[in-house]
C-alpha cells in the first residue's frame, strides 16, 4: 500500500517528450545510494508511460515490481507509482484530485512550460504523504471502510442485546419466583393469625 | 398374407397387396359361396380392412417421406452453421431453415400421433390377425425412431450453431477496434443478441421432447456467456481483458460502480441490522416492565405478610392473661388426671 512516486507532466501530443511539471518522490526506504538512480528511474518511466497515454484515458502498466498509473486529461497527465495492493480505483482518484489540485492553482501556466520544472510543489509532496493509506484518496472505500467498521460494532451489539435479553429472562423468572414465595408466605402468616384466639 | 406386406414405408405396394387378395380371393371364393352372408360380410370387412390398411399405410409413406425431406433440410442448415467465416454470417436464412424444419417436425409429430391413434382404433375394432397388428405397431415404432433422430440432428446443429456464433464473438473481439464499443455497451450490444439467439433457439424449445432439456440448458448458456445478462454480478465484467484501454477506462468506471452498489448494500443491511437492534429492545422492555410487576406484587405480599405477623406478635404479647387462664385450666385437668390415676 505505497504511493512510491507522484509526477504532473505536460503530455504535447506525441511529439516530443512530455515535460514534467511537478515531481514527488518517497524514496526513504531504498539505500541511501540507490536515491538518485531510483528518481532518475522515476522521471524516466513517467515519462515514457505520459507519452503512451493518448488524452483522456486512463492506464495502468506493471513495471517491474510497480504497477505506473497514468491519467492524461486534455494533455495535462498524472502519473503515479504505487505497488500492486494499491488499489486501481483508488489510485486514479487520487490521479484526480491531483489534476484538478494543479489546475487550480497553476491556472493555465503549464502549457507554455517547455522545460521540466525543478521546483517542488508542497501540495504534492504532503499529498504523497497522506495518500499512503488508499482510503483518504478514495472516498467510497473510507466511506465502505467505516460502514464495515460499524457493521462489526452493530454485530457486537446485538450480541450484548441477546445475552441482555438472557439475563432478564433469567431476572424475570426469579422474580415470579420470589411473588409466588411471597404470597404463600402472606397466606402463610394470615393462616396463623387467623386461628391463634386458642393460644 | 398381409404379414407379408414388406416393411417399407417409402414404396407403396398396396397395390400389389390388393391384386394378390383379389386373386386369393378368387380362389377362395367358390368354396366360400356356402355361406354368402358371412361371405359377404367378410368381403365387405375385408375390404373394410384393406382400405384401412392402405389409408395406415398411406400416411405412414407419406410421414416417411417428409421426414426425409426434413433430415435434407437439416444436412443443409447444418452446412450452413458449419460455416465460420466471421463476416459472412448467413444469420437469416439460417433462421428462415430453423424455422421451416421446426415445424415440419411438429407438423411430422401431429402426423406420427394421428397415425398412432389410427392404428389402435385399427386393432380395437376389428379382429385382424396378430401379424397385422405387430406389422402396424412396428411401422409406427420406425417412423418414430426416425423422427427421433431427425430431432436429435437438428438439436446438435442448434448446438454447433451457438458453439460457431459464440467463436465469431470472440474473434470480433481480438481483432476488430469497433470489439471495445460493443463491450462499452454490453447491455445495448449484446443484449439483443441474445434476445435474438434466444428467440431463435426458445422457438424449437416447446415441442421438442427429446431435446428439451439441452434445449433449454442452451439458452441460458448462451445468456450467461453474453457476460452482460442483469442477472450477472456487474463484477464479473472487471475480468475482462485489461490490455485494451478502453475496456480499462470502463473497468475504472465499472468497478466504481460497484463499489457504490456495495456501499449502498451494506446501508441497506445495516438499516435491517438496526431495526432487529429495535425490535429486540423493545421485546426486551416489554419483559422489564414484568419484571418490574412481579417485584412489586412480591413488595406487596411480603408488606401484608409482615402486617400480619406484627399483629400476631401484638396478640401474642398481649395475650398474656389468657395464656395464663389456659395454663391453669390445664394444670388443671392434670391435677385431675393425677388424682384419677393416684
Amino acid at each position: 500500500m505505497k504511493i512510491t512516486a507522484l509526477l504532473v507532466l505536460k503530455c504535447a501530443p506525441e511529439t516530443s517528450d512530455p515535460v514534467i511539471l511537478a515531481n514527488a518522490s518517497d524514496v526513504s526506504h531504498f539505500g541511501y545510494f540507490q536515491r538518485s538512480s531510483v528518481k532518475e528511474f522515476v522521471v524516466f518511466v513517467g515519462r515514457t508511460v505520459a507519452s503512451r497515454t493518448p488524452p483522456s484515458q486512463r492506464q495502468s502498466v506493471q513495471h517491474e515490481e510497480y504497477k505506473v498509473h497514468a491519467y492524461n486529461r486534455n494533455g495535462l497527465c498524472a502519473v503515479g507509482f504505487m505497488d500492486d495492493h494499491y488499489p486501481v480505483r483508488s489510485a486514479f482518484s487520487l490521479l484526480n484530485q491531483v489534476l484538478d489540485e494543479y489546475q487550480k492553482s497553476f491556472g493555465e501556466a503549464w502549457r507554455s512550460a517547455k522545460e521540466d520544472s525543478s521546483q517542488p510543489w508542497p501540495y504534492l509532496t504532503e499529498a504523497l504523504n497522506k495518500f499512503q493509506d488508499p482510503a483518504e484518496a478514495d472516498k467510497l472505500l473510507k466511506i465502505q471502510r467505516e460502514l464495515d467498521e460499524t457493521k462489526i460494532i452493530l454485530h457486537k451489539t446485538i450480541d450484548s442485546v441477546l445475552a441482555r435479553g438472557e439475563k432478564l429472562d433469567s431476572l424475570v423468572e426469579k422474580s415470579s419466583d420470589l411473588s409466588m414465595a411471597s404470597q404463600m408466605f402472606y397466606k402463610q402468616a394470615k393462616k396463623t393469625n387467623s386461628c391463634c384466639t386458642i393460644l | 398374407m398381409s404379414a407379408r406386406h414388406g416393411q417399407s414405408s417409402y414404396r407403396d405396394r398396396t397395390k400389389e397387396f390388393i391384386d394378390i387378395v383379389e386373386s386369393l380371393r378368387r380362389s377362395i371364393a367358390p368354396a366360400a359361396n356356402i355361406v354368402p352372408y358371412g361371405n359377404n360380410r367378410n368381403d365387405g370387412s375385408r375390404r373394410e380392412d384393406l382400405i384401412n390398411k392402405s389409408e395406415f399405410n398411406n400416411r405412414a409413406s407419406k410421414i416417411g417421406l417428409a421426414i426425409n425431406q426434413t433430415s435434407q433440410k437439416l444436412s443443409k442448415l447444418a452446412k450452413l452453421a458449419k460455416r465460420t467465416s466471421v463476416f459472412d454470417d448467413p444469420t437469416q436464412e439460417i433462421q428462415e431453415l430453423t424455422v421451416v424444419i421446426k415445424q415440419e417436425i411438429s407438423a411430422l409429430n401431429t402426423a406420427l400421433l394421428d397415425l398412432q391413434v389410427l392404428r389402435s382404433s385399427q386393432n380395437g375394432e376389428e379382429n385382424n390377425s396378430r401379424d397385422t397388428s405387430t406389422h402396424s405397431t412396428t411401422v409406427v415404432d420406425v417412423l418414430k425412431n426416425r423422427l427421433m433422430d431427425t430431432t436429435k440432428d437438428f438439436k446438435d446443429v442448434l448446438t454447433m450453431r451457438t458453439e460457431n456464433m459464440k467463436i465469431h464473438e470472440n474473434r470480433r473481439q481480438l481483432f476488430s477496434s469497433n470489439a471495445s464499443k460493443e463491450s462499452t455497451n454490453p447491455f445495448v450490444r449484446q443484449r439483443p443478441l441474445a434476445a435474438k439467439a434466444a428467440a431463435s433457439e426458445s422457438a424449437p424449445l416447446p415441442w421438442a421432447n427429446g431435446s428439451s432439456s439441452s434445449s433449454s440448458q442452451l439458452v441460458p448458456w448462451k445468456q450467461g456467456e453474453g457476460e452482460s445478462s442483469p442477472l450477472l454480478q456487474q463484477s464479473q465484467q472487471q475480468q475482462q481483458q485489461q490490455q485494451q484501454m478502453v475496456p480499462l477506462q470502463d473497468t475504472y468506471m465499472q468497478s466504481r460502480a460497484e463499489a457504490l452498489h456495495n456501499v449502498e448494500s451494506t446501508i441497506h443491511e445495516l438499516n435491517s441490522i438496526f431495526t432487529q437492534l429495535a425490535t429486540m429492545v423493545s421485546q426486551q422492555g416489554e419483559i422489564a416492565i414484568r419484571i418490574d410487576q412481579n417485584m412489586e406484587d412480591t413488595l406487596a405480599n411480603v408488606e401484608g405478610a409482615q402486617s400480619q405477623l406484627a399483629r400476631y406478635l401484638n396478640s401474642i404479647s398481649s395475650n398474656r392473661w389468657l395464656m395464663m387462664k389456659i395454663f391453669f385450666v390445664l394444670i388443671a385437668f392434670l391435677m385431675i388426671f393425677l388424682f384419677f390415676v393416684a
